[in-house]
C-alpha cells in the first residue's frame, strides 16, 4: 500500500488533469496551509468546548452543565469534532494517520466536518428551542457554536474533490419551462459542478495486507458496530438520538468518501466466509453485549421484519416482479403456527407441533397460497401481479375474521385471534423463561431474538444459494428482460413461480416464530400500509431504501426503518407521512438504495458517464453473469 | 508502519469506547439525581399508559392518556399517598399487538413504574398480558371487552378460568351490555324482530353476538344477521337487505364510523326504525356526523348517567379547562377509576409496609388491587375473582333533539 | 328475489363510482404503462377539496347554487396534484425500471392519505358532507336518492364527453397514438409530454367528480376513501381491460353489481350460507378478477395487444 503524500497526489492529478475527469476545487478560496490550519483550529475549538458547560439548567436532557467531561449530546459533538480532527491529520500527509484517507480527497474531511457542524449546532439550537432564547447557552455552548462553524469553513476551503465542469452548452430539459431564464440556468449549472465527486477515485488494495491483520480489522469493525449500535438504543431520550442520527449518518457518508468504507469492503469481499462468520457472532454478541430485554426485544423484531424483507427481495429484487401483499404470507404462517402450537383457542388445541414441524408446516402453507395466488396471475405479462397480490393481502385479512364460525367456517377464531400461544420449548430449553449462561441473563426475547437469527441465517443462505443457482441468473435475466430470456430457453413462467413460492414460503418461515413471540395473533396487523410494521408497504420500502437484490441491504433497510420511528417518538404523529415521501425521494434521487447492486445502479444512471475499469470491490451483489442460456 | 496506524486505531476505538460508556452511565445518575432533588424527599411511582395515541383510534386514546393523567394530578394535588409524587409515563401502541407488547416490555424494564393502564384494544391486550404477568406487574385496562380475556377460552360455557392473575379492567364486558341491550329492546321498546349487524372486529362482534342470543331468549325474533367490513362506506345492498326484512329495530356492534353511515343510510332509504349499538358508538361524533338521522338511535354504556355524579361532572369540567386533547366521553372515566384503583393500592401497600414502598412493590399492588373497594366516577370499582369490574350498572341512552338523553338506568344481574 | 331490482340499482350506483375513478387509472396506464397507484387519494382530496369549498361558503347559499362551486373547488385540487406528481414525481422516472414510479406512486399516496389526516382539520374520523335534497323517488319497486341520480348523470356525461373527446378532436386522437406507439407519435409531431398531462388531468377531473359525488351520496368523506376505491377502481379498470376507457366503466359496473348481489345473495346458495353478505363481498370481487383473469386475461373489452418489451 504506497502511502503517497497528499500534495503528490494532487500534482499527480494535476499532471494528468488533461485526460482525467478529476477537479478539485474549494468552496471558499483560501490559501491551503491557511485552510488546513482553519480546520485544524476548529477541531481542536470544538473539542474543547465538549469539556466546557453548555447551558445553566438541568432541564434540558442530558445535563450539559458540567464543566470537566462531556455527557448527552456534547459527546456526539466529541466524537464528530476527533473524527474530523484525526482524518483531516491523516489527510493532511501526518505520519500514521495517513491510512484514514486512503481515496486521498479531502471530501471525507467536509462530510465529517458537516457531521460535527449538523450535531453541535442541532444541539444548540435545540436548547435554545427547548428552554426558550440563546439567553439560556452558557460559554461553552457559544464556543462550540463557533468552533464547528470555523471547522466547516475551514473544511470547505479545502481542495475538494467535485464534479467536472459542465459544458457551456448543456441543455437542461429537466428545468421544463425555466430554462429560457438565464440566472436560473447559471445558477442550476453551477449547483451540478458544486456536487462532491468522489465514488470513483481509486483506494489502495487491501487486499496485499497481512490476512491475519484483514481479519483483525474486520473484527474491530464489527465490534465497534455493535458498540455504535448499541449506543444508539440506548439513548433515553431523542434529541440525543438525533444527534447521534446525524453524527453516524453523514459520518458514515464522509468515511465512505475518504475511501475506508471501500476498503473495508473488499476485506469482506476477499474474506467473505470470515466476515460472514463475524457477522454472525457479532449478531449473537448482541443479546449478551446488553442485558436488557426491551433491546432484545426491538432484536427480535427487526429480525423478523428484516427476514421478511429478504425474502420480499427475491421476488422484486431478483425476479423484479412486484409483490404488494406479501404481508399475507406471513400471516399464513403466524395462523399455521398459533394453529399447532397448542393454543386453548386453536381449533385443534390439543395439538402441539414442536417447532421444526410447525415451522414447516408454516412454510408449506405460505408455499401453497403462494402458488395459488401466482399460478393465475403469473402467466400474465405486465402489472396484473401487483393487483393481484394487493387484492389478496386484503382479502386474507377479510377472510380471516370471517372465519370464526359465524359468518364463515370456525378456524382462525375470528377477530378475536388466536391467543396464549405457550412459549416454544426447543431440546428442553424453554425459551419463555429467563435462563442464565455464565454471569449473562437471557430472558425471553433475548431467547427468541437467538432463535430468530437462526432463521434469519437460514434465509439468508437461502437466498445467496438461491441467487448463484442457475435459477437465480434465470431470475435476473427475467427481470432484466423476459422476452430475451424467453427467447434464450428459460421457462419465465415456471421460473417466476418458483420464486413466488419461495418468497412465500420465506415469509412463513419467519410467521412461525413471529406468531410466538407476540404470544397471540390476530388479523389487523395484515395489513397494506400501517403505522408499525410488518405491514406491505414497510416491506417494500424496506427492500427499496437498503437496496434491492442484495442482502445486506433489506436488513440494513429493515433495521433502519423499523428502529428510527421506535426512538423519535414525537415524529410518530407524522411518521406515516414521513414515510410516503421518503419513498419518492429516495426513488428520485436514489432509487439503486443505500447499498447498491452494481447491476441496478448502472440501470438507475445509465446517462452517467461509467467509469471503466474502476468497479468497486464491495458489491454482495450476486452475481449476474449471462442468464442460464 | 501498518502495525503502528492499526494501534493507533484501536487505541483510538478503546478510547471512544471508554468514554461513550462513562457518559452514559453519568447521563442516568445525574437524571436520577435532578428528580430526587426537584421532589424533595418525596418518592416519584410512576404509572404506565398504553394506548393509541396516534393514528385513527388517537382521540380514545388520548382521552385514556388524560384521563390517568387527571387522576394523578388529583391524587397529588390532595397528597392521596403521603411521600408519594405520581407521575405517568404514556406510550403509543399504534393500535397494534406488537407495539403494545414492545411498550409493555419498556414498561416492566423501567424500575420506577408500578402498574399500568390499557390499552385500548382487545386485540393488543393478547400480546401485552403474558409481559405483565411474567413481571407480576397490574395492567387494567379501562376499555377491553372480549370476555376471553379475563374468563378464559370457555368462558360462554360456563366454564370461567382466569388465565392471567395481573390483568383487571374497570370496563365491563360485552356479555353485560349485549344483555342489558336486548332486555331494553325487548320489554322497554317492545320490539319483535331485530336485524343484527357487526363489524367483525372483537367488539362488535362480540357485542352483537351476545345481543342475538338474548335477544331471541327473550322472545324476539332476528329478522337477519349481516357483517361488514370497517373502513367500508356503502352499505345499499345492506339496506335493501334490511328494508326487505320487515325488522322493527336493528343492532350495530360497532364504533360510530360505520353505524353513523348504516344509519344515515337506512333512513335516507325511508326505513324509519331505530338503530342501537354499545358503548362504541356514544358519543357526540356520531350525532354529529349523523345529523337528523341519528334521532331515536340507541345506545347502552356503562355506568350512571355522568350528570348524575359530582365526581365525574369535576372530571370533565378540568379536561375541558386544560385543554386536553382527545375523546373523554368513552373511557376517560374508566381510565380515571383504573388510575385511583392503582393509586389506592399503592396506598394500601406502603401503610402494610410502614409508609414505604417495599421492594416488591409491584408483587404486592396485585393483591391489594384484587381488594380495590371504592366508589369512583363511573361507578363503584372492585373486582370479582376474574379481574372483571364488579360494576354492573348500565345506562341506555337515546338521541333525542340532536343529544344522547338517559333514558334507562339499572343493573343488569343475569 | 324481489329485491331483485333495488340491489341492481345499488350496484349501478356504486359501480358507476368505481367507474369514474377507473377511467383515471385506465387512461394513464393506457398511455405511459404506469399503475397511478395514488388515484385513490386523488379521488379523496377531491372529495376534501369540494368540502373546503362548501364549508367557507356563505351557509345562506342553496347547495344547487354551491355545487358548482364545490365541483371547481374539488376539480382544482385534484388536477393540481395529479399534474404535479406527473410532473415532479414519475417524469423524471419515465426511463427508470417500472418498478421505480410505482413505488413512488405507493409513497405519494401515503403521503397524501396522511396530509389530509393530519392537516384537513378535524379529519381525524369522518367528516360530514352536505347532501342533496328530495328523494327518495320510487321508480317502480326502486328507490333511488338524489345523490345517486348526481352521481349516475354525472357519470353518463363524463363518459359521452370523454368518448367525443377522443374520438373526434385533435388532442384526443394524439391520445390514441400516444397509447399505440409513444415513440412513432413523437416522431409525427405529437407532443407527448403534453399528451400525458393531459391523460392525468382528465383523470384527475373524473376523480374529483367521483369525490364529489361520493360526498353527496353518503352524505359523509373520510380522509382513507380513497385506498378501497382505489383498489376496487383498479380492479374495475383491469376486469374491463386496462387501457380501454369503455372496458373501465363496464368494469366497474360489473363489479359494483357484482359487490350488491354478493351481499345480498349468495347465502341464499345451498351449501354457502355462512359466506354470504357484507364481510364477503370483497372476497367475491376478487374471485371475480381472478376469474377473469383465467379466462379473458385482457379484460372483458380489452384486445390482445403485442406484448411490449
Amino acid at each position: 500500500m504506497t502511502d503517497l503524500p497528499i500534495a503528490a497526489a494532487e500534482e499527480a492529478a494535476a499532471a494528468t488533469a488533461g485526460h482525467s475527469t478529476r477537479r478539485t476545487a474549494p468552496f471558499i478560496p483560501l490559501p491551503v496551509t491557511a485552510a488546513r490550519a482553519t480546520t485544524l483550529a476548529g477541531a481542536v475549538i470544538t473539542t474543547a468546548s465538549t469539556f466546557m458547560s453548555w447551558t445553566y439548567t438541568t432541564d434540558f436532557p442530558g445535563d450539559l452543565t458540567v464543566s470537566g467531561y462531556p455527557g448527552g449530546l456534547q459527546v456526539m459533538t466529541l466524537i464528530g469534532a476527533l473524527l474530523t480532527g484525526v482524518v483531516a491529520l491523516g489527510t493532511f500527509g501526518l505520519k500514521g494517520l495517513r491510512w484514514l484517507n486512503p481515496a486521498r480527497t479531502n471530501n471525507g474531511v467536509l462530510l465529517l466536518a458537516l457531521a460535527t457542524l449538523g450535531t453541535t449546532w442541532y444541539t444548540v439550537i435545540d436548547i435554545a428551542a427547548k428552554l426558550g432564547g440563546f439567553a439560556n447557552l452558557d460559554p461553552g455552548g457559544i464556543v462550540a457554536f463557533i468552533g464547528a462553524l470555523v471547522l466547516f469553513a475551514g473544511a470547505l476551503a479545502l481542495p475538494l474533490d467535485r464534479h467536472p465542469e459542465e459544458a457551456a452548452d448543456t441543455e437542461y430539459y429537466e428545468l421544463g419551462w425555466f430554462e429560457q431564464v438565464t440566472p436560473v440556468v447559471r445558477g442550476y449549472a453551477w449547483l451540478r459542478e458544486a456536487r462532491l465527486h468522489h465514488s470513483e477515485l481509486r483506494v489502495p488494495d487491501t487486499r496485499k495486507l497481512n490476512p491475519w491483520l484483514q481479519r483483525l480489522v474486520i473484527v474491530v469493525v464489527y465490534a465497534l458496530g455493535l458498540k455504535i449500535l448499541t449506543f444508539g438504543l440506548a439513548t433515553d431520550y431523542s434529541d440525543i438520538f438525533i444527534g447521534y442520527l446525524i453524527v453516524v449518518a453523514i459520518g458514515v457518508w464522509g468515511l465512505s468518501a475518504s475511501g475506508l468504507i471501500k476498503q473495508f469492503q473488499q476485506l469482506t469481499q476477499h474474506n467473505k466466509r470470515f466476515a460472514g462468520t463475524i457477522g454472525v457472532i457479532t449478531a449473537i454478541a448482541y443479546p449478551f453485549a446488553q442485558n436488557n430485554e426491551l433491546w432484545a426485544n426491538l432484536g427480535v423484531y427487526v429480525l423478523i421484519v428484516a427476514t421478511v424483507a429478504l425474502g420480499l427481495n427475491i421476488v422484486v429484487g431478483l425476479t423484479g416482479l412486484l409483490d404488494l401483499g406479501y404481508v399475507a404470507f406471513l400471516g399464513v404462517g403466524a395462523y399455521t403456527a398459533a394453529l399447532v402450537s397448542g393454543s386453548p383457542f386453536s381449533i385443534w388445541s390439543g395439538t402441539q407441533f414442536p417447532f421444526w414441524a410447525a415451522a414447516l408446516a408454516g412454510m408449506i402453507a405460505a408455499c401453497v397460497f403462494g402458488v395459488l395466488i401466482g399460478a393465475p396471475t403469473l402467466r400474465l405479462r405486465g402489472d396484473y401481479l401487483a393487483i393481484v397480490t394487493l387484492g389478496f393481502g386484503e382479502i386474507f385479512r377479510i377472510v380471516v375474521r370471517n372465519l370464526d364460525g359465524v359468518s364463515g367456517p370456525k378456524v382462525t377464531n375470528g377477530p378475536n385471534g388466536i391467543a396464549q400461544i405457550p412459549d416454544l420449548s426447543i431440546f428442553g430449553y424453554n425459551l419463555g423463561d429467563t435462563h442464565s449462561v455464565g454471569s449473562f441473563t437471557l430472558g425471553r426475547f433475548a431467547n427468541y431474538y437467538l432463535l430468530m437469527l437462526v432463521i434469519t441465517v437460514i434465509v439468508v443462505l437461502v437466498f445467496t444459494r438461491a441467487a448463484d443457482s442457475r435459477i437465480g441468473r434465470s431470475w435476473i435475466a427475467i427481470r432484466e428482460d423476459e422476452t430475451a430470456a424467453t427467447a434464450m430457453g428459460i421457462n419465465g413462467f415456471r421460473v417466476k413461480l418458483v420464486a413466488f413460492a419461495l418468497g412465500a414460503s420465506l415469509a412463513g418461515l419467519a410467521g412461525t416464530v413471529f406468531a410466538h413471540v407476540t404470544n397471540s395473533v390476530v388479523p389487523d396487523p395484515y395489513q397494506f400500509s400501517g403505522p408499525v410494521p410488518p405491514n406491505s408497504a414497510f416491506l417494500l420500502a424496506a427492500v427499496v431504501l437498503g437496496g434491492m437484490g442484495t442482502v445486506s441491504g433489506p436488513i440494513l433497510g429493515a433495521a433502519l426503518l423499523y428502529v428510527i420511528p421506535q426512538k423519535l417518538g414525537f415524529l410518530s404523529k407524522y411518521e406515516l407521512f414521513a414515510f410516503g415521501i421518503a419513498l419518492i425521494l429516495i426513488m428520485r434521487f436514489r432509487p439503486e438504495g443505500i447499498i447498491p447492486n452494481r447491476r441496478r445502479q448502472l440501470e438507475f444512471h445509465e446517462d452517467d458517464a461509467p467509469a471503466p475499469g474502476n468497479r468497486p470491490m464491495g458489491d454482495d451483489t450476486v452475481p449476474a453473469t449471462t442468464a442460464g442460456a | 508502519m501498518r502495525h503502528r496506524s492499526l494501534l493507533i486505531l484501536t487505541s483510538v476505538l478503546a478510547t471512544g469506547a471508554l468514554t461513550l460508556t462513562a457518559c452514559g452511565s453519568r447521563s442516568d445518575d445525574s437524571k436520577k439525581g435532578g428528580s430526587d432533588s426537584s421532589g424533595g424527599s418525596k418518592t416519584t411511582v410512576v404509572i404506565g399508559v398504553d394506548a393509541p395515541l396516534t393514528g385513527a383510534n388517537s382521540a380514545t386514546g388520548l382521552g385514556i392518556q388524560y384521563g390517568v393523567q387527571i387522576a394523578v394530578d388529583d391524587a397529588n394535588a390532595k397528597n392521596l399517598v403521603p411521600g408519594v409524587t405520581f407521575k405517568i409515563k404514556p406510550l403509543d401502541d399504534k393500535a397494534q399487538p406488537a407495539t403494545g407488547q414492545t411498550n409493555a416490555t419498556a414498561l416492566v424494564q423501567e424500575k420506577d413504574v408500578i402498574a399500568t393502564v390499557g390499552p385500548l384494544n382487545s386485540g393488543v391486550a393478547q400480546s401485552m398480558q403474558q409481559v405483565f404477568e411474567s413481571a407480576k406487574m397490574v395492567e387494567i385496562s379501562p376499555s377491553n371487552t372480549n370476555p376471553a380475556l379475563t374468563q378464559g377460552k370457555d368462558w360462554a360455557t360456563g366454564t370461567k378460568t382466569r388465565p392471567f392473575t395481573t390483568y383487571f379492567r374497570t370496563a365491563t364486558t360485552d356479555a353485560n351490555q349485549g344483555n342489558f341491550a336486548a332486555d331494553y329492546a325487548v320489554n322497554t321498546l317492545k320490539k319483535k324482530s331485530a336485524f343484527v349487524v357487526d363489524d367483525k372486529q372483537t367488539y362488535g362482534a362480540g357485542l352483537a353476538g351476545i345481543f342475538q342470543g338474548k335477544f331471541k331468549e327473550l322472545g324476539g325474533q332476528v329478522a337477519g344477521t349481516d357483517h361488514v367490513n370497517t373502513g367500508d362506506t356503502d352499505f345499499s345492498a345492506l339496506v335493501t337487505k334490511i328494508k326487505n326484512s320487515h325488522a322493527d329495530m336493528v343492532y350495530y356492534g360497532g364504533q360510530y364510523d360505520e353505524s353513523e353511515l348504516v344509519t344515515k343510510q337506512l333512513k335516507a332509504a325511508g326505513v324509519h326504525i331505530p338503530l342501537m349499538g354499545g358503548d362504541g358508538m356514544y358519543s357526540d361524533t356520531y350525532i354529529k356526523t349523523a345529523g337528523q338521522a341519528a334521532e331515536g338511535d340507541l345506545a347502552t354504556s356503562v355506568g350512571v348517567p355522568v350528570e348524575t355524579l359530582p365526581a365525574a361532572k369535576t372530571f370533565i369540567d378540568t379536561y375541558k379547562s386544560k385543554g386536553y386533547p382527545g375523546d373523554y366521553g368513552t373511557y376517560g372515566g374508566y381510565s380515571y377509576d383504573a388510575a385511583t384503583a392503582i393509586i389506592k393500592a399503592v396506598k394500601t401497600v406502603m401503610d402494610a409496609n410502614g409508609g414505604k414502598l417495599p421492594s416488591d412493590a409491584r408483587a404486592k399492588l396485585v393483591d391489594a388491587v384484587q381488594k380495590t373497594d371504592f366508589d369512583g366516577i363511573a361507578g363503584h370499582v372492585a373486582f370479582d375473582q376474574y379481574g372483571d369490574t364488579t360494576n354492573k350498572q348500565l345506562t341506555v341512552y337515546q338521541v333525542k333533539g340532536g343529544k344522547w338523553t338517559a333514558v334507562k338506568t339499572g343493573v343488569y344481574n343475569g | 328475489m324481489h329485491t331483485l331490482p333495488q340491489q341492481l340499482a345499488n350496484g349501478l350506483f356504486l359501480g358507476s363510482m368505481y367507474g369514474l375513478i377507473a377511467i383515471g387509472y385506465t387512461m394513464v396506464y393506457g398511455i405511459v404503462q404506469l399503475i397511478n397507484f395514488a388515484h385513490g387519494e386523488i379521488y379523496m382530496t377531491g372529495a376534501f377539496g369540494a368540502l373546503a369549498i362548501y364549508t367557507n361558503l356563505p351557509s345562506s347559499l342553496s347547495i344547487w347554487a354551491a355545487l358548482p362551486l364545490m365541483l371547481i373547488g374539488g376539480a382544482l385540487v385534484s388536477v393540481v396534484i395529479a399534474v404535479g406528481a406527473e410532473r415532479l414525481a414519475y417524469r423524471p422516472l419515465r426511463n427508470a425500471p417500472r418498478l421505480a414510479p410505482l413505488i413512488t406512486a405507493i409513497g405519494l399516496s401515503l403521503a397524501l392519505q396522511q396530509a389530509v389526516f393530519n392537516w384537513y382539520p378535524d379529519a381525524k374520523s369522518g367528516k360530514r358532507f352536505p347532501q342533496l335534497p328530495g328523494g327518495p323517488f320510487h321508480i317502480g319497486s326502486v328507490d333511488v336518492q338524489s345523490g345517486d341520480l348526481f352521481l349516475l348523470g354525472a357519470a353518463v356525461i363524463c363518459m359521452l364527453a370523454l368518448g367525443i373527446f377522443v374520438r373526434s378532436s385533435r388532442t384526443g386522437r394524439a391520445m390514441q397514438a400516444t397509447a399505440q406507439d409513444p415513440d412513432t407519435a413523437k416522431l409525427m409531431g405529437v407532443d407527448t409530454n403534453r399528451i400525458i398531462i393531459i391523460a392525468f388531468a382528465i383523470g384527475g377531473f373524473f376523480a374529483a367528480v367521483a369525490g364529489l359525488a361520493s360526498g353527496l351520496k353518503y352524505g359523509q368523506i373520510q380522509y382513507n376513501m380513497g385506498f378501497q376505491a382505489g383498489l376496487k377502481a383498479f380492479t374495475a379498470a383491469v376486469l374491463g381491460g386496462i387501457g380501454n376507457i369503455y372496458g373501465a366503466m363496464l368494469g366497474g359496473l360489473v363489479l359494483g353489481i357484482a359487490e350488491a348481489c354478493a351481499t345480498a345473495y349468495i347465502a341464499n346458495v345451498p351449501g354457502m350460507e355462512q359466506f354470504g353478505g357484507g364481510a364477503w363481498a370483497q372476497v367475491w370481487a376478487f374471485v371475480l378478477l381472478i376469474v377473469v383473469l383465467l379466462v379473458r386475461p385482457q379484460g372483458l373489452l380489452g384486445e390482445r395487444v403485442a406484448d411490449r418489451a
